[in-house]
């Protein structure tokens, strides 16, 4: 009855708080504009999306008229470049860089050898440069063989000697995700799922050493420890509420990925391990509300925890080591990119958390250990 | 001293940061800002060759030997994301000369299913490339004329300007940002204190209090500006004409400043003024933000506008100039002059000070109609 009275009264002042509602806000439009920049930059990235969407018209390609009805124009337009025809070719390599992303001409004219030039701070540089590659390889190869007497047989046999089928096997359950690229599918899991369900729990450390130092430097935090509550129920009472505020906020965000159509999987096991991370979270939080004075310097002091906290749990996500490995599987948001991302968890993976699971629970135990001893009150 | 501390420690990790991706993109051969996750998918192989297995990327795709009847069940139960079927005399085939025809099945209820297609293509290719070589160098007499392809590069690659340029430039331009809790405190803390009376009532105009303040926290900007410099310097960032780096730096500090006092200024307490400034530094952001992004990908005159595209092109030592200066100068001074304006004419004005404060749309029409402002 008392725990959920403070926990009713905690609730009310996190609810009342605009500036934390604003920051829900701003979560929202994290997540959505991240979304809008992985979809971009994945169809920015990937020919066959380009193509796809036919916004091919941006890979402008300065060619000179003397390569109508050539072989080359022929390989070129099969990759469906944008060909735009100079008289002379000196023009389009001036417009490299500002209209056109690559220039590629016979050199000499009339001759075979081709010259390719390419603007490599393009956005579309990537997708330019395949395109190109694989029609002026066609163009070199087919030349070599045509002048060696080969006929149609034996030429396709030998431009085109690996064959792979592709066979789509559980059409029924078929993902339902946004864009089928590699790249937003690992730009996705392998970052900004994890990141914006975290959002809520780097916000629910610095409530709660408003909640604390908050209530120490109003004096009514003597008030409660007065009150006949045991200091667990306090700190239960304080941190329960925040710790399912976040919990809400990450559901609603793991819901709002799936309207986008970023399905994450396992939801019941993404939302015990975040369940135990944001103990985490808090107790550290309190724990460092226990050695502060003043709301400044308790924000100050957890941003500096917050940005520790960030280089621990994204760094993992981006550095290439082999010897580190072993240690990367037991990282929390590696575990959170393999739950959220396999429709059919792997056990090995449940045991991975174990360890992110007990460093959790001890420093939440040993945070209320340490608040029932001090009672975090320091005069 | 806790600030400055955080502000090192975030320094120092954001170094370490762009250290390990520049060795990244530099150590790779294809240029991406991808995450690298090991094991993130795991594809079957049945390879009795070995020939094309080896040639799968480790990195992001996990390859397990098996055969037919097991990786398909493993798909079915959805143990792995797929299984790449390679025919078992592959390696006889290639001797002979004789196409190859390989068979990926990919489990599609896994939305991983594109990441282990995109790689075992990948694979294909490059193995049909240089299978399609040794084809072609074989059925072709030696002295056939083969077309050279020349290619020629200009510019930097995307992804390493970004990292680069738009995070060093973002790197150099956080603590205009960071102090936006001081001029906060030295404004609204006064309000807060009640110290507000005292200070308006001493031999001091208001312009001068909010320029004193104002000053005392640019100068504070500059040193850290300057810190942040010579630890960047030290670090081993290329960073060109380092003091007009500088100069640029604490001028752009100067309007944010301005809008940040106005934000202070209008504000009850310190909660208020905290939502406030998020919002605005959200916006101020942006402004510094896009025309770099956008100068990047399109070299405009109108990118010059943010004074972090100028930075960014004198520390990447392009040449700039008259107009590109003048179009950052302009917009330095004109958002200068208009948010002490604003600032100096809200700190005037009793009701804000000691209330009832007036709303924002009247405080605009009020503006309009040249009453009391």
């Amino acid at each position: 009855m008392k725990l959920s009275a403070l926990g009713r009264k905690e609730g009310q002042d996190i609810l009342k708080n605009k500036i934390y509602l604003v920051v829900i806000l701003v979560q929202v439009f994290i997540l959505l504009g991240t979304f809008g920049l992985a979809i971009a930059s994945s169809i920015a990235s990937d020919p066959t999306l380009l193509d796809h969407y036919g916004a091919t018209s941006v890979l402008k390609v300065g060619v000179p008229d003397s390569i109508h009805n050539t072989q080359l124009e022929a390989d070129l337009l099969k990759q469906n470049l944008n060909l735009t025809y100079y008289k002379n070719i000196s023009t389009a390599q001036n417009l490299l860089g500002t209209t056109l992303v690559a220039v590629v001409f016979v050199n000499p004219p009339g001759g075979q050898n081709v010259t390719v030039k390419t603007d490599t701070s393009n956005v579309f540089y990537p997708v330019v440069s395949t395109k190109i590659n694989k029609a002026v390889s066609e163009y070199q190869l087919q030349n070599k063989l045509v002048s060696s007497g080969l006929n149609t047989t034996e030429i396709n046999r030998i431009m085109n000697p690996v064959n792979l089928q592709v066979v789509n096997l559980n059409e029924n359950h078929h993902a339902n995700i946004a864009l089928d690229s590699p790249y937003f599918v690992e730009i996705m899991y392998g970052f900004i799922v994890p990141f914006i369900l975290l959002l809520p729990f780097f916000l629910a450390s610095n409530i709660v050493t408003d909640s604390i130092v908050g209530e120490r430097e109003r004096k009514t935090f003597e008030v409660l420890l007065m009150t006949p509550i045991s200091s667990s129920m306090i700190m239960l009472g304080k941190t329960l509420p925040i710790l399912f505020f976040s919990l809400i906020q990450s559901v609603v965000w793991i819901i709002l990925l799936d309207l986008l159509r970023v399905p994450i999987y396992n939801p019941i096991l993404m939302f015990v391990i975040l369940f135990f991370m944001g103990l985490g979270f808090i107790g550290l939080g309190i724990l460092l509300s226990m050695f502060v004075d003043s709301t400044k310097e308790a924000n100050s002091a957890i941003t500096i925890i917050l940005v520790f906290a960030t280089f621990i749990l994204f760094m993992p996500l981006f550095i290439k080591t082999s010897y580190f490995t072993p240690i990367l599987n037991f990282i929390p948001t590696v575990i959170m990119v393999k739950i959220a991302s396999t429709p059919n968890i792997n056990i090995n993976v449940i045991f991975s958390a174990v360890p992110t699971i007990l460093i959790s629970l001890m420093i939440f135990v040993f945070t209320v250990r340490y608040f029932r001893r001090e009672r975090a009150i320091r005069l | 001293m806790m600030i400055f501390f955080l502000q090192l420690s975030v320094l120092f990790l954001m170094i370490i940061i762009f250290n390990s991706f520049i060795t990244n993109i530099e150590s790779d051969q294809g240029i991406s800002l991808t995450p690298v996750l090991n094991g993130f998918a795991s594809v079957d192989v049945q390879d009795q060759s070995g020939l094309i297995s080896k040639y799968i990327n480790p990195s992001v795709i996990n390859v397990i030997p098996s055969n037919f009847s097991t990786s398909l069940n493993n798909i079915a139960l959805g143990k792995t994301t797929g299984f790449l079927y390679v025919p078992g005399n592959a390696a006889e085939k290639i001797r002979t000369g004789q196409s190859i025809d390989m068979i990926v099945y990919l489990d599609s209820s896994d939305p991983k299913s594109s990441v282990v297609r995109d790689e075992v293509n990948s694979t294909a290719k490059v193995i049909s490339q240089s299978y399609s070589n040794s084809l072609s160098a074989s059925a072709t007499p030696q002295n056939t004329t083969i077309p050279t392809i020349n290619q020629v590069s200009t510019g930097e690659p995307l992804p390493l300007q970004i990292i680069k340029k738009v995070m060093l430039v973002i790197l150099l331009f956080l603590p205009l940002l960071l102090f936006g809790n001081i001029i906060i405190d030295s404004v609204v803390g006064e309000k807060e204190r009640k110290t507000a009376e005292i200070l308006i009532a001493m031999p001091l105009s208001q312009a001068q209090i909010i320029i004193g303040k104002s000053m005392a926290v640019a100068l504070t900007i500059s040193l850290q500006v300057f810190m942040w410099l010579i630890i960047l310097l030290i670090a081993g960032f290329n960073i060109n004409n380092p003091l007009f780096v500088f100069i640029f730096i604490f001028l752009t500090s100067i309007p944010i400043i301005g809008i940040t006092t106005v934000v202070a200024a209008y504000s009850k307490n310190y909660k208020e003024a905290g939502i406030g400034l998020s919002i605005v530094y959200i916006g101020i952001v942006g402004f510094l933000i896009v025309p770099v992004l956008f100068y990047i990908s399109r070299k405009s005159f109108l990118s010059n506008i943010s004074p972090m595209t100028i930075v960014m092109r004198l520390f990447s030592g392009e040449s700039i100039s008259l107009p590109d200066y003048a179009l950052a100068l302009i917009c330095i001074l004109v958002v200068s002059i208009i948010s002490y304006w604003i600032a100096i004419k809200l700190f005037e004005r009793d009701d804000i000070i000691f209330g009832p404060r007036p709303g924002i749309l009247r405080l605009i029409f009020d503006l309009i109609t040249f009453k009391k402002f």
